[in-house]
């Protein structure tokens, strides 16, 4: 059973993020506070075409074995998220993985506290991207209370760009690294 | 200053010749427009039994070296016959430095008995065929680069008025260990020197103006908490581990309040803190990130990288935390504001692909570029103003580097395997 759900995670996740590779989604404007991601559920976010820029994500799926491995207990598979460069608002794709998270949070492990932890690829400033990878985090945490987990069971850490899930300067190494994790505290 | 310096005090014998009222203006008369000063160093000669060539031979490394990045001179180490007598009683004969070229001469002596060093360095006007300071240290061999320094700094104040930098040290954060710990080593890259050890990630690190007290971000604790220490002692002492991040903290220049960024209330947003971390004052109100607080060097300014605007930018605010204007108004992405000591200028990094590093004037015009090889971050400007630290990856592992203000003489300065980044100088004097 427990590896049925994984495993139906992690299909879920992949094709979630070949979706995502096909429409580019711009959801929440900079400088919107992080609260408003709720309403993002409900509603079709505007597509916007955006210009390629050098430092957009190829959108290439992560496998799930080298970046996404999830860092919780064995009792139960949390999926990690990844985000654009430069962003903090979540993807199609991660929104999927969290309700997927939140229901493991809600039914298999519901006394579980867990901490998120917001990362980011090495491009940016290092002390930016530490503010970034905290929001990251929040981003999520915010996003998990909507979806009904208790906000006393989460906390949030940001490690900036200091410890990168794989190592590489390039598109499959970043897209790999724009994360938040989660890690069961209790 | 710690005991050791204390120590040395007191053992150090300096005897200073002052030239001051016509030292102030010398180089003016001596440098019309802007041609290098010829400057040639001989290795100190030796005066008792014990001859040590080696250790001649590094100290006019040491001057050639510091001299050369001041911008001032070309330096350059020359062999000369030794003076039969010693400094003190044998005239110098200038006539052959004279009709090769030089303008300024430095020779010096040295005796070593055990491990007791005396050590005399004397710089010389080549074409005025006079003495324009001399320096003599009392102490041990292990004080040899010290005093080579020490006196590259006197041969700066005795031809322009305003002594070197050359005996400040670098802070900066390596991972040579396999964790990133902080490490201080002179401004050349020699004598480093490990200062935690605590197996976590610490970082950004910045030192209190008096010299003594290093606060960094370290996650030994876990959270990216606020730690002070001396650097005379290992002991780390949290300032601020409040909820979330607790990171880029700033000493102000009168050395009483802490700036940082917080972010406990939602947003990271900047604060300043009393130096034991109390009485917290929040200075930004945003709903963006609020990072990297730079305090101009009259207290007065802070600014600081925010992106309220979508992209991280550097804008700047009164000390108290009103007049928000942004302050660098092109570029897509700036980062590492750094005021020169006068604050007259501000160092940042831009990135344009990859971080370079640019200089702009204190209103945020006339802004220069730097650097153009590789990827510099980091900005940080000796206590002089003449020289920029950064830290560079130009293939291969990033590295501390030093340059002189207006970008030119790129050397890289550290010696550590691993990464090197987050210089800070330290004070001058210390």
């Amino acid at each position: 059973m427990r590896n049925g759900f994984k495993g139906m995670v992690v299909a879920l996740g992949v094709v979630a993020m070949m979706a995502a590779g096909c429409a580019k989604e711009e959801v929440v404007k900079k400088d919107e506070p992080v609260v408003q991601q709720q309403t993002v559920k409900q509603q079709e976010p505007v597509k916007q075409v955006e210009p390629v820029k050098q430092e957009e994500p190829k959108q290439e799926a992560p496998k799930q074995e080298e970046g996404g491995a999830a860092k919780a207990s064995a009792a139960v598979a949390l999926e990690t998220v990844y985000f654009d460069f430069d962003k903090s608002d979540l993807r199609k794709d991660s929104r999927d993985v969290l309700s997927k998270n939140a229901e493991a949070l809600l039914k298999q492990v519901a006394d579980a506290k867990i901490q998120i932890a917001g990362h980011c690829d090495e491009r940016g400033s290092d002390e930016y991207n530490l503010a970034l990878g905290e929001r990251r985090a929040k981003s999520v945490a915010k996003y998990l209370t909507t979806l009904g987990v208790k906000a006393d069971r989460i906390s949030t850490i940001s490690y900036g760009k200091e410890k990168p899930a794989v190592q590489g300067s390039d598109e499959a190494a970043w897209s790999k690294n724009r994360r938040a994790e989660f890690v069961i505290v209790k | 200053m710690s005991f050791l310096q204390r120590i040395f005090l007191v053992c150090l014998l300096v005897l200073f010749v002052q030239h001051s009222s016509e030292a102030a203006n010398y180089i003016e008369v001596t440098a019309a427009g802007n041609r290098l000063l010829k400057l040639a160093v001989v290795p100190p000669q030796p005066m008792g039994a014990t001859i040590r060539p080696e250790l001649a031979n590094e100290t006019a490394e040491v001057h050639s070296f510091d001299l050369t990045m001041s911008g001032l001179f070309a330096a350059e180490r020359r062999d000369a016959a030794p003076l039969l007598h010693g400094l003190s009683l044998t005239p110098i004969d200038f006539v052959p430095w004279l009709s090769a070229g030089y303008d300024l001469l430095i020779r010096g002596e040295y005796e070593l008995r055990g491990q007791e060093l005396t050590l005399e360095f004397r710089l010389y006007d080549v074409v005025a065929k006079k003495l324009l300071t001399s320096k003599r240290f009392l102490g041990r061999e292990k004080d040899l680069r010290r005093y080579a320094h020490s006196f590259s700094d006197e041969v700066l104040r005795a031809l322009t008025g305003e002594k070197g930098s050359f005996t400040s040290k670098i802070l900066y954060v390596s991972n040579q260990t396999g964790n990133k710990e902080l490490y201080l080593m002179d401004w050349d890259g020699f004598n480093s020197r490990q200062l935690t050890s605590n197996h976590s990630i610490n970082i950004s690190p910045d030192i209190s103006p008096d010299g003594r007290e290093v606060i960094f971000t370290s996650y030994k604790r876990g959270n990216p908490d606020l730690y002070k220490r001396a650097l005379s002692s290992n002991l780390e002492v949290p300032v601020s581990s409040r909820s979330g991040l607790n990171i880029t903290g700033a000493w102000s220049p009168n050395g009483t309040r802490i700036a940082l960024s917080l972010s406990k209330d939602g947003n990271t947003e900047i604060y300043t803190v009393a130096k034991d971390g109390s009485s917290p004052s929040r200075l930004t109100v945003s709903h963006a990130a609020n990072v990297s607080p730079a305090w101009t060097p009259d207290g007065s300014k802070i600014a600081f990288v925010s992106d309220r605007l979508g992209k991280p930018q550097i804008f700047i605010m009164d000390a108290s935390g009103g007049n928000v204007r942004r302050l660098i108004t092109s570029g897509s992405y700036n980062v590492n504001p750094a005021w020169s000591p006068k604050g007259d200028k501000l160092a940042f990094a831009r990135s344009v692909g990859g971080f370079q590093i640019f200089v702009a004037n204190a209103d945020g015009s006339g802004e220069t570029q730097l650097t153009f090889e590789g990827n510099n971050e980091r900005p940080r400007w000796s206590p002089d103003g003449r020289l920029i630290s950064f830290s560079s990856r130009r293939g291969g592992q990033e590295a501390i580097y030093v340059m002189r203000a207006d970008g030119s003489g790129q050397t890289k300065v550290s010696r550590a395997k691993g990464n090197s980044q987050h210089p800070v100088w330290t004070p001058s004097g210390q």
